[in-house]
């Protein structure tokens, strides 16, 4: 789910919880007490989309802006995962037929929610049987190639819904600011997957960063991506007790690249994978630039009463190997 | 001081002791072809650049999370060479050397105002090289006191955390240097021992150059030779 403002959002617990698995976000669901990470098990992953459009957004150039951002993640080329487009079609998207579309729906009540991916699961097994995408037609939209005023680019909010679609959760690649009416606003973000969009008119979230690159590398794992690409492991604490849901990001001092993770279990244990080998910086941060129901089931204590803290030594992480434990010490506030 | 600067300059020592009989006991100097030398080598620090780590805008543009510095520590080290006097004046040298200088990465100017901090590292450097030497005074290695200059350069490999990741590069080295003739004697199938000073400007391309430039830095080695 995408918002142009904050919004108290429960996307991510329509069907489940983060998976404790590396790095980002990935969903998961339950499945006889067993926690499953959602994903595709077969590809190329089959989309319709809906032959309904909007002002300034005609069927055919909705049909165009889907393409060109499911392109996007299928260009990863340390990814396996493919798409192919099915037809058009005239079917609603919240509906479950076993088909996944993409369209417009007027939902003038989700007065900041841009858009919103669903997903149909089989109870029994766990496995992904459809995903639907909507994009809220109460909100103007365009599909300019180098974006409109007061009008949402459609390309870059397909490529963040895309990414849900996909099976990767939220990023925390990003710093916003607290509204005087209420409300984030997004300063800056390194991630698609970051839970807040940029403003009207912004095209900046048409290019996967790192941290989208690694996840969903690490989702659909290709070629030789395990072997080639390394991980930081560790865990966050605080006076000696573990911190859950503390946002790691590593960041690479010869490429410049970020991505992030988060201690995911009760002992603050975190795992970032998909990392280009080399000298890491980590930085540890509470999550504080957007809800916090944006990445965890409510139904978790996140912890965020800690300082932003950087690790006093440089991590290597090998090709193709783990750094070894990492202790991030963080004291409070 | 380590261990093996204090072993170096001990050997030194007992060198110069011996000297003045040496050369007492020499009308006519041996005329040696190889010289083998062990001493320590000190490189000074190592700027490697900085990186910020930035996050993209709404425009498109960037802006900084937090920035980095980073550098190689001063540090000392074992130099090891062998050479072969290849006419009066010029001297091929086949040189090694290891050290392990501190990587520091200090972060600073966060945007949640997170303290800054200086990350490190330890690094293990071995270089493999060669070079010429070309004294400059005539049969130089009979000499008491022979200055020269230098050049040269070889293999750069640094490896990180207990070589979990290694990074190679090649150096380049040039300089100049003299050397001091404590001993020339026929004993113990030698023909002469010494000591050598010598300061370089020492160029390491990639590594841990994070930007894959060339990076310069200052060099002194001090050592003590053999002459056969």
């Amino acid at each position: 789910m995408k918002r142009p403002l904050s919004v108290i959002v429960v996307f991510a617990l329509v069907l489940g919880q983060s998976s404790p698995a590396l790095a980002y976000l990935k969903f998961g669901v339950s499945v006889r007490g067993q926690q499953v990470t959602l994903k595709w098990s077969q590809t190329p992953v089959r989309y319709f989309v809906s032959n309904t459009g909007v002002p300034g957004v005609s069927a055919t150039d909705f049909q165009s802006a889907m393409g060109r951002a499911f392109a996007t993640w299928q260009a990863v080329p340390t990814a396996s995962i493919s798409y192919q487009f099915a037809g058009v079609t005239s079917a609603n998207p919240s509906r479950d037929d076993g088909a996944s579309v993409l369209g417009f729906q007027n939902r003038p009540e989700l007065d900041r929610v841009l858009a919103s991916t669903s997903f149909l699961v089989d109870s029994a097994t766990g496995a992904l049987v459809e995903s639907d995408i909507f994009f809220n037609s109460a909100f103007a939209w365009s599909v300019a190639a180098a974006g409109e005023p007061n009008r949402f680019d459609l390309e870059s909010i397909a490529l963040h819904e895309i990414g849900h679609f996909s099976g990767l959760g939220h990023s925390a690649l990003g710093e916003t600011e607290l509204q005087s009416g209420g409300g984030r606003r997004v300063l800056s973000a390194e991630a698609v997957m970051f839970p807040i969009a940029f403003a009207s008119g912004s095209i900046a979230s048409r290019t996967l960063k790192a941290d989208d690159i690694a996840g969903i590398s690490d989702l659909y794992p290709d070629g030789d991506f395990n072997t080639s690409a390394g991980s930081v492991s560790g865990r966050v604490t605080r006076d000696g007790q573990p911190i859950f849901g503390a946002h790691v990001v590593a960041f690479n001092v010869a490429t410049g690249l970020l991505v992030g993770g988060f201690a995911l279990n009760a002992q603050g244990q975190f795992s970032i994978g998909g990392l280009s080998p080399g000298l890491h910086v980590l930085r540890v941060e509470p999550i504080d630039d957007a809800e916090v129901e944006s990445f965890f089931d409510s139904s978790r204590t996140v912890d965020i009463d800690f300082r932003v803290t950087f690790l006093d030594r440089v991590v290597v992480v090998p090709k193709g190997g783990d750094s070894g434990e990492v202790a991030l010490k963080v004291v409070r506030k | 001081m380590t261990g093996i600067e204090r072993r170096v300059c001990l050997l030194a020592g007992v060198a110069m002791l011996q000297a003045s009989a040496a050369f007492a006991q020499s009308a006519d100097p041996p005329r040696p072809r190889f010289e083998l030398g062990i001493g320590a080598l000190w490189i000074g620090r190592q700027p490697l650049g900085t990186k910020a780590a930035t996050e993209t805008t709404g425009a498109g543009g960037s802006t900084a999370l937090f920035n980095t510095s980073s550098d190689l520590a001063s540090a000392a080290g074992i130099d090891g060479r062998i050479g072969v006097r290849v006419t009066r004046s010029v001297v091929a040298e086949a040189e090694a050397s290891y050290l392990k200088p501190q990587l520091r990465i200090t972060i600073s100017g966060d945007v949640e105002g997170a303290a800054a901090v200086t990350a490190t590292e330890t690094v293990q450097q071995v270089t493999i090289g060669g070079g010429v030497l070309w004294y400059l005074t005539n049969r130089a290695w009979t000499r008491r006191f022979a200055p020269f200059v230098m050049a040269g350069g070889g293999y750069l490999r640094q490896l990180h955390d207990q070589a979990t990741l290694v990074e190679t590069g090649r150096f380049y080295q040039f300089g100049g240097g003299a050397t001091y003739l404590l001993a020339s004697s026929r004993h113990f199938h030698t023909k002469g021992i010494g000591a050598r000073v010598d300061v370089r400007a020492l160029i390491r391309s990639k590594g841990v150059a994070f930007d894959g430039g060339a990076k310069t830095s200052p060099a002194v080695g001090v050592s003590a030779f053999v002459r056969f």
